[in-house]
């Protein structure tokens, strides 16, 4: 099928200037500034189909929110291509603008002295939304975000989790092909965070609406999201099923063992001797062991901890969605110092 | 979507036809007003200031003119009378009550501040939507503020009346255009933030400059000739200059009509430049955070 967004070679380059220190510097600084060119995209590139829910993460500084900027026609790169749906973003704004939905968790696009609804009419003009269409819409983001009582008030006087939600009706309003979702659960609560991950997910179940998410939160990417894309420096460091990269990385296991009485973590290894199995004592009641489903089976660990001692309780997870990233990240960095000779081009992918 | 438009991965064509283009930004006009409205208490105060501002031109310039008969010289300045200088002052601040409005200070904050991002995943043109603005705000001002200052000043300091029904009606065609040109060179301004890390010191050049340039703190004709020349190639005259001389009857026949010509034309052309450097300045562009 042909991509609804298209991305190649993806460059922008920050001009900075450096800062020399003292009354001299400052003068120097005058006549000649010191500039250097910094590269926040680096060859980006990656194609997303229609329907798909993408997210892109990476850490602070590492390239996300630039990349968004360009995708969504507020920046203009310094070279390589970006089509969504055939138009490129930062040539023909006005009209791809019409199409796409964005909401960036820290800003409000809704006007922040006007009432709730006062945006919402102005938006139906703005991408003009018929009567139709705007009250079916309307009745549905009311249904699934619960905003009909925040309508009447002023956007200053909302709570950040009121505020989210408005902010996400506001850009659903007009049914967009593509949402851009640039940190959605900022600052959020456990349950405000639930709730949206909850409507995202129905969203694009129903309307089909083509993601794309940048996040901190690694628990909205578990949630939300089948493919991943990891950027760290600028540069796409993987990009694929969140279940491939978890076999990338090692299907690491974490059994959490709640013990009657205290222990050493040693007396636990003794326990597992001749398995590869890390221990790790947390209170000395609770104890963490840590293993490689490939190599070690669940049951055997727990089979052989329960035959020995008391065990109050037991808790088995796969390794948290943090640990695999910064694992990346990890590779990366190793991978960015080794092929630091060859201009890195063997670490972009 | 969900009726079947996934299946393509293009997106349709779209253009906003004129009529839509006039309900939007109409729309834009009418909230503008709407919100200036519900910071009317901010204004009440706007009505002492003006007429202080005009209280101290009367005084100086009832002294100046008493000076000069005491010395024996010609009861004209600049070609004016002192009842006309009066009236020429009065006038000025009543119009620059109307045109006012800080489009740079907005566009530059918004620019500082990174919100132009929040406008530029938007299918308008924000310089249009400034501009709707800016006529909504116009409307709550002659309503709230120009017409309680006339009230104020016409009859405490004895402006004098215009020059016919024909000199009120192009007066009052005349300070439309200084919207136009007043909101234009304001947005020009306002965009020089896509290029300065700090603005402030342009912006406070730009409410002393332009009070000076348009000719409202002192009248033109008190300038050397060669003053006079070098504003009559710049816009600033066709802001409150043009207008006011209308009002005296100091512009009349083929000179009202160029007068109101040449403000057309700089409507026109500083629009059309404000658009090029708007085009210019946001392809350029770099948003806070990154």
């Amino acid at each position: 099928m042909e991509p609804l967004i298209h991305v190649r070679d993806l460059c922008k380059d920050y001009r900075l200037t450096d800062r020399r220190e003292g009354v001299r510097g400052g003068l120097l600084d005058l006549l000649s500034p010191r500039r250097r060119d910094l590269r926040a995209v680096d060859r980006v590139s990656f194609d997303i189909q229609p329907g798909e829910m993408v997210g892109y993460i990476g850490a602070n500084g590492a390239g996300k929110s630039t990349t968004i900027k360009m995708l969504t026609g507020i920046l203009t790169p310094s070279s390589g291509e970006v089509t969504v749906g055939g138009m490129v973003p930062w040539r023909q704004r006005q009209q791809y603008t019409r199409h796409i939905g964005v909401v960036f968790g820290q800003r409000t696009q809704l006007w922040w002295d006007l009432a709730v609804v006062e945006s919402f009419r102005l938006l139906k003009k703005i991408y003009e939304v018929d009567d139709a269409t705007y009250d079916r819409q309307m009745k549905l983001l009311d249904d699934l975000l619960d905003i009909g009582k925040l309508l009447g008030q002023p956007v200053r006087k909302l709570s950040l989790g009121q505020r989210m939600r408005c902010d996400l009706a506001a850009a659903l309003l007009h049914r967009p092909r593509v949402l851009f979702l640039d940190e959605p659960t900022i600052g959020l609560d456990v349950v405000a965070k639930e709730n949206i991950r909850g409507f995202l997910r129905g969203v694009q179940e129903r309307e089909g609406v083509t993601v794309i998410l940048t996040t901190h939160d690694l628990g909205d990417i578990e949630q939300l999201c089948r493919r991943v894309i990891i950027i760290d420096q600028g540069r796409v460091h993987f990009d694929g099923e969140l279940s491939e990269l978890r076999r990338r990385v090692g299907q690491t296991v974490r059994l959490s063992v709640d013990l009657r009485d205290p222990a050493a973590s040693a007396d636990l290894a003794a326990v597992t001797v001749g398995l590869p199995v890390n221990w790790d004592d947390e209170t000395g009641l609770r104890h963490v062991a840590r293993f490689n489903r490939a190599e070690v089976r669940a049951a055997d660990v727990i089979r052989l901890v329960v035959n020995d001692r008391p065990v109050q309780d037991l808790h088995l997870a796969e390794q948290p969605i943090e640990e695999v990233v910064r694992e990346i990240y990890r590779q990366a960095a190793a991978n960015n110092t080794d092929s630091a000779d060859d201009t890195g081009t063997g670490a972009a992918k | 979507m969900s009726d079947g438009a996934t299946a393509t991965a293009r997106l349709a064509p779209w253009r906003r036809s004129p009529v839509a283009s006039l309900g939007l930004y109409g729309h834009f006009i009418r909230l503008a007003f709407l919100k200036f409205l519900a910071y009317r208490l901010r204004y009440y105060t706007g009505v002492v200031s003006y007429t202080i501002f005009v209280a101290g031109h009367y005084y100086l310039y009832l002294a100046l003119y008493a000076g000069r008969a005491a010395e024996g010289l010609g009861a004209t300045v600049g070609g004016l009378t002192v009842r006309e200088m009066i009236t020429y002052v009065a006038i000025s601040w009543i119009g620059r009550s109307l045109y006012f409005n800080n489009i740079s200070r907005d566009l530059a904050r918004m620019v500082t501040e990174g919100e132009i991002a929040m406008h530029l995943i938007k299918p308008f043109h924000l310089q249009s939507v400034m501009m709707a603005e800016a006529v909504g705000e116009a409307g709550f001002r002659l309503i709230m503020f120009t017409i309680p200052i006339m009230l104020v000043v016409v009859p405490v300091f004895h402006v004098g009346a215009p020059a016919g029904a024909a000199a009120l009606l192009w007066t009052l065609v005349s300070f439309t255009l200084s919207l136009v040109i007043y909101s234009q060179l304001s947005f020009l301004v306002g965009c020089l933030a896509f290029a300065m890390k700090n603005i402030q010191g342009v912006l406070r050049a730009q409410m002393v400059g332009m009070d000076f340039l348009t000719g409202v703190i002192v009248p033109f004709t008190f300038f050397p000739a060669w003053f006079q020349s070098a504003v009559n190639w710049l816009p600033f005259q066709c802001i409150s200059y043009v207008p006011v001389m209308i009002y005296l009857g100091k512009r009349t026949g083929p000179a009202l009509v160029d007068g109101i010509l040449l403000q057309v034309a700089w409507a026109v052309g500083l629009t059309i430049a404000a658009r090029l450097v708007w085009r210019y300045a946001t392809r350029r562009v770099t948003v806070q955070g990154g």
